[in-house]
């Protein structure tokens, strides 16, 4: 029950595939109409065609074990529909495809990110992070004209893979170059043309490229002209071209980095720092695996360790009251609108779903604005001057009240139905026996209803547990004193852990991984025992 | 019945939401500096609340890929299709609604866009993810450009993109109630106590300063950079040191001192946030207004004359400094068409009439020197966003500015609500920020 929605996918999965499935007949004979089978052929085409499209693109990226898993699902898919075997999984495997890309793959990607260090500034492979420091320290020779630029191949080399020759005009006295891989060489001027700027528009003996073609060359973005020791011309776009050099080199033998001044780098914490100590490294990391190092910084870090007990309480009491209120407040007007003698009940209802129809994140920011102390429109209404948001307590209260307006109509919703699926004879039974309203809906219609609701509850709690938007969008965590700007009176678990994770000077993923998962392991526990005691409700049916 | 029911929902959410649209609408335009410390973070928020949003795919039949906020990209469109006409290729420009998070990913994972539209102090961040190719500009080009607006564009003695925009708080001020531009705080706050005496209770601030309950670091800086503090002291070549943070300098804390003093004789109230400030002043209630070209056109809508100034200069202290934010276009380093990006964002982006185009849209003063001579020549609004921050120093672009925002903005905040003393606050958000710089 509680997992209705997941069925629910799971079984129109089933639905569509069945469409291509094998009708078996009343008298045990199994006939399959002739549309059914091409149709089941079709689609199992079409399955093979883009996991095989999959696996090309998969093969140019180089990712093997990628290859490797969609081929095993190819396979499966073969070997499940091909066949008249194995009926059973034909039903199961999209649902498990499914369980596969939506739960597993994000499970084991969290896992085994909170084992790295990735974050801003390790994002890069060691050899991506020393190619762009290299890339990054090309600076202008120093008294070295800008050139006016032209690309072009020799004539009769194809535009797409002849070797790219630079046509250079120097714009001081106007000679002409001719730049390719082998080095610099002046250019006849000879029948030369070119436009006010000096760029050349025809060179006998070359094909000038159009813009297109020179987009479309591959080796084009890293060529350059080498004219001397570590220097070489680099073109900028289209049309101009400068002196340029490297002003940082790497020695991969001894894995150092040296820049223009002789200084030394060398790696240290998936960074490149200086040798000797001194200055500033380079900012660019990279990603490595730091085994339990972000499990052992979040047990270690005093202000983490500060917080930690505060912020939970918070955080239950907080998801707590915020179900059972959204629950009462639900159940009251669910009971009320379920009266048969009500009028205008469809009207009623369609008002009440209307918090749910708002987005939520729009509804926070307007409470938000609504909690404000001196404009907004709660404190003008009643005339208090409660300071909402500023005030610790106060804020809390404004996060329960946002919520149970948020939060009522769902449970409305729920009861509704539930209340709908009460037969009426259990209560009229009741009505005989002597119970009065208030003795039927403790005794017959609450147990009934909970039996139905509970596993909701239970999964509302885990909801609200992790309400990272509400919290964030109305308080940011906050109210906050300037003596701790980490920890703040509203912070649930999952906002501090963003904030202690995302938003410090580089949004670190892998800490972020290793707090999600330990909050996993909180809301595992918490549910398990939830459910475990929802099991005893269930002996009333 | 049924269809009455739904007839009186659908006429209600409208309602409601024209009703979030009027309170949080105002938030929307500052768009690069002052949110950048909350809107990477509300970004990041779940999926599910943001079905609307999401990065665009890159085009795969484009043979350049340009990714932009709403509104540049409804200026840059024009023009890119006449590039592309130009040079016969198809250029595509596409809406991202958070530039520089979409980018980030995107790139990544290979599927980014070879040019971006954004703000200079995403560039640390950029660079240390190795997303981010270096421009050599050229002296020709870069005399062109107003320096501060190249400055900003370096990281670490390396330039990285084409600055088309300066933009920079000034003080606002509302002509009707007060006519004379003041030149210092004493002044600002004369001339305000009159316009509330003689409105008859219609006035009832005297300065907007958007700060809210958790602050906003953005505002804060202008008042320590009076009086000699700031955020991060510099190196020899112009960068910013994040081993030098200034928080808790004399200056600094000679500035907080007086945020204090305006915050308990009511000028100032973190009840004044981003998403009521620029309504507060669009309805007459508050003569000035510390903010930047975004805020104008709710006052424009509202009819309210309004004037631009330099900020005022604080008792016993130098003139208010604000941050200047650059917009520039970056080119990706995993961009698939470097060449046409290059040529587009050092040949193209640069024309005259192209950085026109943008103040035209966006109001910020062009960053190329002759089309800020043109337009300051017709637009007194734009010389005056100009002269608010001259000598003003780029907002920092390394990536220990993100740890500044959080706890400079919550010490601001705590001394004008008179939750704490400067000395106390301002403390403990230099610890706070020394440590997070040295966690890395």
């Amino acid at each position: 029950m509680v997992w209705g929605r997941k069925g629910d996918a799971m079984s129109d999965a089933v639905k569509d595939r069945s469409r291509a499935q094998e009708v078996i007949s009343l008298k045990g004979t199994v006939t399959t109409p002739w549309w059914a089978v091409t149709a089941k052929w079709l689609l199992l085409l079409l399955a093979l065609l883009v996991g095989l499209f999959a696996v090309q693109r998969l093969i140019e990226k180089g990712s093997w074990l990628g290859v490797v898993i969609v081929g095993a699902i190819l396979m499966a898919i073969l070997a499940v529909y091909s066949t008249r075997r194995a009926i059973p999984l034909k039903y199961l495997l999209p649902g498990l495809l499914l369980l596969l890309g939506l739960q597993i793959w994000p499970v084991v990607y969290t896992v085994s990110t909170a084992f790295t260090n990735y974050g801003f500034g390790h994002v890069l492979t060691k050899q991506q992070a020393i190619d762009a420091i290299v890339a990054n320290s090309v600076q202008e020779v120093p008294g070295t004209p800008r050139y006016a630029m032209s690309v072009a191949v020799k004539k009769g080399t194809p535009p797409s893979t002849g070797d790219i020759h630079l046509l250079l005009t120097d714009p001081q006295n106007g000679t002409f170059f001719d730049g390719s891989k082998e080095g610099m060489k002046k250019l006849s001027p000879t029948g030369v043309q070119k436009t006010d700027s000096g760029k050349i528009t025809t060179a006998p003996g070359f094909t000038l490229l159009t813009p297109r073609e020179v987009n479309q060359r591959k080796d084009f973005g890293d060529f350059a002209v080498p004219t001397g020791k570590g220097t070489g011309i680099k073109p900028v776009g289209l049309s101009q071209a400068f002196e340029g050099r490297a002003t940082v080199s790497y020695d991969a033998k001894t894995d150092t980095l040296t820049d223009g001044n002789g200084k030394q780098y060398v790696p240290k914490d998936a960074m490149f720092v200086p040798k000797n100590g001194h200055g500033d490294g380079f900012s660019q990391g990279w990603t490595e695996n730091v085994g339990f190092r972000n499990f052992t910084t979040i047990l270690s870090d005093p202000t983490i360790r500060k917080g930690f007990l505060s912020i939970f309480i918070w955080n239950v009491a907080f998801a707590a009251v915020s179900v059972l209120s959204t629950f009462f407040l639900g159940m009251l007007l669910a009971l009320l609108l379920n009266d048969p003698r009500l009028r205008g009940k469809g009207l009623y209802r369609s008002l009440l779903i209307l918090p749910y129809a708002i987005p939520g994140f729009v509804t926070a920011l307007v409470w938000a604005s609504m909690f404000n102390q001196d404009y907004g429109l709660i404190n003008n209404l009643t005339h208090l001057n409660i300071d909402w948001l500023g005030n610790a307590w106060a804020a809390r209260a404004a996060v329960l009240i946002t919520n149970l307006w948020l939060g009522f109509p769902y449970m409305f919703i729920v009861c509704t139905g539930a209340l709908q699926a009460i037969p009426s004879d259990v209560k009229e039974a009741a009505l005989i026996d002597g119970a009065n309203a208030f003795r039927t809906l403790r005794s017959i219609t609450m147990p009934l209803l909970l039996v139905a609701v509970g596993p909701l509850l239970i999964a509302s709690f885990a909801f609200n547990f992790n309400n990272f938007s509400l919290i964030f969008l109305l308080t940011s965590g906050g109210p906050f004193t300037a003596a701790n700007t980490q920890i703040g009176g509203t912070d649930l678990l999952i906002t501090y852990a963003y904030r202690l994770a995302i938003s410090g000077v580089n949004p670190n993923y892998g800490l972020a991984a290793a707090v999600s998962i330990i909050i996993f392991f909180i809301v595992a526990v918490m549910s398990w025992s939830g459910f475990r005691r929802s099991k005893a409700l269930e002996d009333i049916n | 019945m049924h269809r009455r029911a739904i007839g009186a929902v659908a006429l209600m959410v409208p309602a409601a939401l024209a009703m979030s649209a009027c309170s949080s609408g105002s938030t929307g335009g500052s768009s690069s500096s002052s949110t950048s410390s909350t809107s990477s973070a509300s970004a990041t928020t779940p999926a599910a609340t943001s079905t609307t949003t999401g990065a665009p795919v890159r085009d795969t039949t484009a043979d350049l890929v340009i990714w932009a906020d709403n509104d540049r990209a409804a200026v840059l469109q024009k023009y890119a299709d006449a590039f592309g006409k130009e040079n016969s290729v198809k250029v595509v420009v596409q809406v991202s609604t958070d530039v520089r998070k979409d980018f980030s990913a995107a790139t990544q994972t290979g599927n980014g866009p070879d040019v971006i539209v954004g703000a200079h102090d995403w560039l640390g961040e950029f660079v240390q993810n190795g997303a981010v190719e270096p421009i050599n500009l050229g002296a020709d080009l870069t005399a062109k450009l107003l320096p501060s607006a190249v400055a900003a564009t370096r990281f670490n003695g390396q330039t990285y993109g084409v600055p088309y925009a300066i933009e920079n708080i000034g003080l606002i001020r509302n002509t009707a109630l007060a006519p004379t531009a003041p030149t210092t705080l004493d002044q600002l706050l004369a001339e305000a106590t009159a316009a509330k005496a003689k409105s008859g209770g219609k006035v009832t601030n005297s300065l907007l300063l958007q700060v809210g309950k958790t602050g906003n670091a953005y505002f804060t800086y202008p008042w320590l950079k009076a009086c000699g503090g700031g955020i991060f002291g510099q190196k020899a070549n112009g960068d910013y040191d994040p081993k030098q943070v200034l928080i808790n300098s004399a200056g600094s804390i000679k500035g907080a001192t007086i945020l204090q003093q305006l915050g308990q004789s009511k000028v100032l109230s973190t009840n004044v946030d981003g998403t009521n400030a620029d309504s507060l002043f669009a309805a007459g209630k508050a003569p000035f207004y510390i903010s930047g070209p975004w805020s104008i056109d709710a006052a424009k809508k509202a009819g309210i004359k309004y004037a631009i100034s330099p900020l005022p200069s604080l008792p016993g202290c130098g003139k208010m400094q604000p941050f200047l934010g650059i917009q520039m276009f970056y080119v990706s380093a995993k961009a698939k068409n470097k060449a046409l990006a290059e040529e587009f964002v050092t040949n193209y982006m640069t024309r005259d009439d192209v950085q026109t185009a943008f103040f035209t849209a966006l109001n910020r003063p062009p960053a190329l020197k002759t089309a800020y001579d043109k337009v300051a020549a017709t637009n007194p609004d734009v010389k005056a966003w100009y002269e608010a921050g001259v000598g003003a120093l780029p907002m920092p672009n390394i990536p220990a500015m993100n740890s500044v925002w959080g706890p400079l903005g919550q010490a601001g905040a705590d001394v004008i609500s008179g939750k704490s003393t400067p000395k106390a606050a301002f403390d403990a958000a230099q610890k706070d920020i020394v440590a997070a710089i040295a966690k890395g």
